[in-house]
């Protein structure tokens, strides 16, 4: 099973070696050996940070240095786009071939390291089956395993099998975000979609105050509602879409719309027309890795929204307050008990309006009380898993130790009183939180499974 | 010394029991026009079969422009015949909805890509400039032939096969054919292996074999 798990990092670093050996195929000996021990080292690295950076750093890090790869990407699609329109030239200065001895062991041990890391990311859990030594015995020898296999199997790929220099490294950063995409801590899918809707909700509202006065007489309700669909998941989810597919189309762009050789000075017609079909049979070839890579994207982006990850997500207790307002959650009842560091869930019914909380103790040593729900998103709710809880909405990962503070995707802390017998929280400033943090457009949902 | 267009040695061809052709020794120079004459079932087809990298030898050796063509794969013989080989059949072999132009264009787009404009030229070259855009059944034979000529002539073929490319013409057509053959030949340089029954037609060559049964019995120089 966990064998199973950690399948998607090594076919993700199998991909990438084989992309970078076919990318530079007059490099193929040296990049097999770097892409190896790129991977041994990012393994090391990693289990490295794991035991003396306990809590999200390492996690951080590794989210930031694949999501610094794709940028990285969108800045050499649109130089790949700009200049596909120039014609391919014999490079009598040598200048495309010393940049290639320098792009080529940086993009192989780069994206190798990373890849590493990645692999390693599986071993850092409580369900690892291995400690972090023979974790990273195993990954040295897999590593291994795969460069050589990498080596002799792209060998084996036909010759006409060809990748431009921009899709080598779309290649190896679709597979490196497929294999991100598997571990729900590195997950850079769905916080990118959660920026842009914020970004999208963000700008609505400052042009809206800037330019429109909101009670404008042209801005009617309906109209408002239209206005309200900006604010919604679907368009921070296509936003993001378009954001993580747009280089790798551009790349297909590019390739698609590279100038074919110049061909006049030949006398011969059927010679002529011979290296022109070459040539456009060559530009097809090299279609092949950025389609795929949308196919991988596509992947990842499907397995960012529908994570293979049980979540802990108690159904919610109902709770009263009694005539003070007063609503008093026993640090022990029942199957309950708050000092566990579980999410417990609780709902409280004030009238007619309904709010859902939860109380739980932080890795910190520190209970808190929080509404299940945050200021920006629509109230799904959160659920707890490995070291964090997530937002069910934007699937944000909160750290445990955060839990409590305000700001962000942040579940909304609630004042309370801790007693030695529990916990003691104002049923008003409960509803009220709700009230003036939660939107409003959010669907009622009962929580719990 | 250049190096032969056409050699074979032992060359040997059988269709189960039948023998089609029996061990040839053959060598055709570059350039030359060599006219293959025989009775029906003598084996002349089958030659031309094997020359153009239609069919496969049984045993012995066959070289074509310097090609072992018992050694190429079979995407190796199509490319072969896609970029060495011109072949006029006796049945035109046109495509009945495309025009004499898109014929032509057909045999450019098999070999790489097309190209319209060289198309024309050699149809005009063929003396069919004012029939580009007629469709084969609007053409006679003698002009159904010169499309095959031009198709087969298009990607600058090595060597040019004819499968009694006169059989179904009447005599002033042949003579037609045959002289813009000659013409082009002077021009392109290209070897030319013709199948003919008819003496007059096997005449134009420089060298002309006789095939009795799939044996060669005899040989003639017309010309050096």
């Amino acid at each position: 099973m966990f064998a199973a798990k950690l399948l998607p990092q090594l076919f993700a670093f199998f991909g990438i070696a084989a992309v970078v050996l076919r990318g530079y195929p007059e490099r193929r000996r040296p990049l097999a050996v770097s892409v190896g021990a790129g991977f041994a080292v990012g393994a090391a690295v990693a289990f490295f940070l794991f035991r003396n950076f306990p809590g999200s750093f390492p996690f951080e890090l590794i989210r930031t240095v694949v999501g610094a790869s794709f940028f990285l990407f969108w800045g050499i699609a649109v130089t790949a786009l700009y200049r596909s329109s120039e014609r391919a030239l014999p490079d009598a200065s040598g200048r495309s071939s010393r940049l290639d001895a320098v792009a080529a062991p940086v993009i192989a041990l780069g994206a190798a390291v990373t890849a590493g890391a990645l692999a390693a990311c599986r071993f850092s859990g409580n369900d690892a089956p291995l400690g972090p030594v023979p974790a990273l015995v195993l990954l040295l020898v897999i590593g291994a395993l795969l460069a050589a296999a990498g080596f002799f199997l792209e060998a084996k790929l036909p010759e006409a099998l060809t990748v431009s220099r921009a899709g080598t490294l779309g290649g190896v950063v679709a597979l490196l975000l497929l294999s991100s995409s598997y571990l729900v801590r590195l997950d850079l899918f769905s916080p990118l979609s959660m920026k842009v809707m914020k970004g999208c909700h963000d700008f609505v509202h400052q042009f809206m105050e800037s330019v429109l006065i909101p009670d404008h007489l042209f801005v009617r309700p309906q109209i408002w509602g239209y206005i309200g669909i900006l604010f919604s998941k679907e368009v921070g989810f296509w936003g993001g879409m378009v954001i993580w597919f747009t280089p790798f189309l551009l790349v297909a762009i590019a390739v698609r719309f590279e100038l074919l050789p110049s061909v006049g000075h030949i006398r011969q017609g059927a010679q002529r027309r011979k290296l022109l079909a070459a040539a456009i049979r060559q530009r097809r070839m090299k279609l092949i890795v950025p389609l795929l890579s949308l196919v991988l994207m596509a992947g990842a982006a499907y397995r960012s929204s529908f994570p293979d990850v049980e979540y802990w997500d108690p159904k919610p207790i109902p709770v009263a307050a009694d005539p003070s307002g007063d609503v008093f959650i026993p640090r022990k009842g029942g199957e309950v008990d708050l000092s566990d560091g579980k999410l417990h869930k609780y709902l409280l019914k004030g009238g007619a309006r309904e709010v859902r909380f939860f109380v739980m103790l932080t890795p910190t040593g520190k209970l808190t009380v929080d509404l299940d729900a945050c200021a920006i998103c629509k109230p799904d709710g959160y659920g707890q898993g490995e070291g964090s809880v997530i937002c069910y909405y934007c699937k944000t990962l909160i750290p445990l130790e955060t839990v409590g503070k305000p700001g962000g995707c942040n579940p909304v802390p609630v004042a309370f009183s801790e007693k030695p017998d529990g916990v003691h929280i104002n049923g008003v400033t409960l509803v009220n939180a709700w009230s003036t943090t939660v939107q409003s457009t959010g669907a009622k949902k009962e929580g719990g499974k | 010394m250049t190096v032969p267009t056409i050699q074979t040695a032992g060359l040997t061809k059988g269709y189960g029991d039948i023998c089609a052709l029996k061990p040839l020794d053959l060598q055709v120079a570059e350039g030359e026009w060599l006219s293959v004459m025989g009775h029906s079932g003598s084996g002349k087809s089958t030659l031309m079969n094997l020359v153009g990298g239609l069919d496969r030898p049984s045993g012995g050796s066959l070289s074509v422009g310097g090609q072992d063509l018992s050694a190429l794969s079979e995407d190796g013989l199509a490319r072969f015949r896609r970029e060495f080989v011109g072949i006029i059949f006796q049945q035109h072999h046109l495509v009945p909805y495309l025009s004499a132009v898109e014929n032509v264009m057909l045999s450019q787009y098999f070999h790489s890509v097309p190209d319209e404009a060289e198309a024309r030229l050699a149809l005009e070259r063929v003396g069919l400039g004012h029939r580009l855009k007629n469709r084969p059944g609007e053409l006679s034979g003698g002009e159904q032939q010169r499309v095959c000529i031009a198709r087969a002539i298009i990607n600058s073929p090595k060597l040019l096969l004819g499968d009694e490319p006169t059989g179904n013409l009447d005599h002033k057509s042949t003579v037609m054919v045959l002289e813009l053959l000659k013409e082009l030949r002077a021009e392109d340089r290209f070897t030319v292996v013709l199948v003919t029954h008819n003496e007059e037609v096997a005449a134009w060559g420089d060298r002309t074999i006789y095939l009795d049964d799939g044996v060669l019995v005899r040989e003639e120089r017309l010309r050096s």
